[in-house]
């Protein structure tokens, strides 16, 4: 479906939905929520158009917003987020073994984050073939391949 | 040092302040420098904005051979393209990457990938081993902008 969208607009238009449904969530809490969902639907509207204005300017960061981006740049974003979630589960970690010490009853939350960072990066593994064992193709039957320059 | 003349208002690049604070620390190494003097002129130079003010900073300090001649050496993907005459952008723009990564790849802060190398190698009707190898790789260059993605 995205690749019907332009580029540029992929990525504000992902925030901006992103941002409306969490805004409807505070709208359907009831009650005076109605004014934070407000509140949130701006902040996410301006958010967005901000994406989209710097999607358009000739720098990394512009490349990135702007879905655009080059190997190196992708490379530079899949670094990034990398160092993002591996903070992320050093936070979860040392939040699980705080609430655990302290005999909380909100330390799931945390045992849900370090799960799916898990099972993330098991799919990650599986997904792009380290699990596959791929015959060498001078495997012998079972006496050691010997190098051609070997004596 | 490598600074050109009838430059001296144009903008300094990261690289040339890099390199004037090469220089810097050479002359410290050798004793031309106290250290206080040393790390006034590294402050001045990093806060140089123009050639000019590069200039002024490593005036009267002669450059240690060894930290210029890295520096003076274009970079194949640059000699190349300046003996084409064609631009940064239009060279980025066939090669389907950013400008920035093309000046990165000039500046040997960046080393492609095997299939972008490739393709700098056939724009210019050479081989990637005439472009990127050993004998023309940058001394810049670090450990860690030599981890190039897998393609």
């Amino acid at each position: 479906m995205m690749t019907f969208i332009r580029p540029r607009l992929r990525k504000p238009l992902r925030n901006a939905l992103a941002g409306t449904v969490f805004a409807a969530a505070w709208a359907l809490r009831g009650g005076n929520a109605w004014q934070l969902a407000i509140v949130a639907e701006v902040t996410v509207l301006v958010s967005a158009i901000t994406m989209y204005v710097r999607a358009g300017e000739d720098n990394d960061e512009g490349a990135l917003a702007g879905s655009r981006a080059d190997e190196r740049q992708k490379q530079l974003s899949l670094r990034s987020r990398a160092l993002g979630w591996n903070l992320a589960t050093v936070a979860a970690f040392i939040g699980l073994t705080i609430a655990v010490a302290v005999k909380a009853t909100w330390w799931w939350p945390f045992l849900v984050i370090l799960a799916v960072a898990a099972f993330g990066y098991l799919l990650g593994l599986s997904n792009y073939g380290v699990a596959e064992e791929i015959p060498a193709d001078d495997a012998t039957d079972g006496h050691p391949a010997r190098s051609p320059v070997s004596h | 040092m490598a600074l050109e003349e009838g430059r001296g208002g144009l903008r300094a690049s990261d690289a040339d302040r890099e390199q004037a604070v090469e220089v810097l620390k050479a002359a410290f190494v050798q004793d031309w420098l106290a250290k206080a003097e040393f790390e006034a002129h590294v402050g001045r130079a990093l806060a140089s904005r123009t050639y000019a003010e590069l200039a002024a900073v490593t005036a009267g300090i002669a450059a240690p051979l060894s930290t210029v001649q890295p520096q003076d050496a274009p970079s194949p993907v640059r000699e190349q393209r300046t003996r084409r005459k064609i631009s940064q952008a239009e060279l980025a723009k066939s090669l389907g990457v950013s400008r920035q990564t093309v000046i990165l790849i000039e500046n040997g802060r960046y080393l492609p990938s095997l299939p972008l190398a490739f393709s700098i190698a056939r724009f210019f009707g050479l081989t990637v081993d005439n472009m990127f190898g050993k004998d023309t790789a940058r001394p810049g260059i670090s450990a860690r902008s030599r981890s190039a993605p897998t393609a």
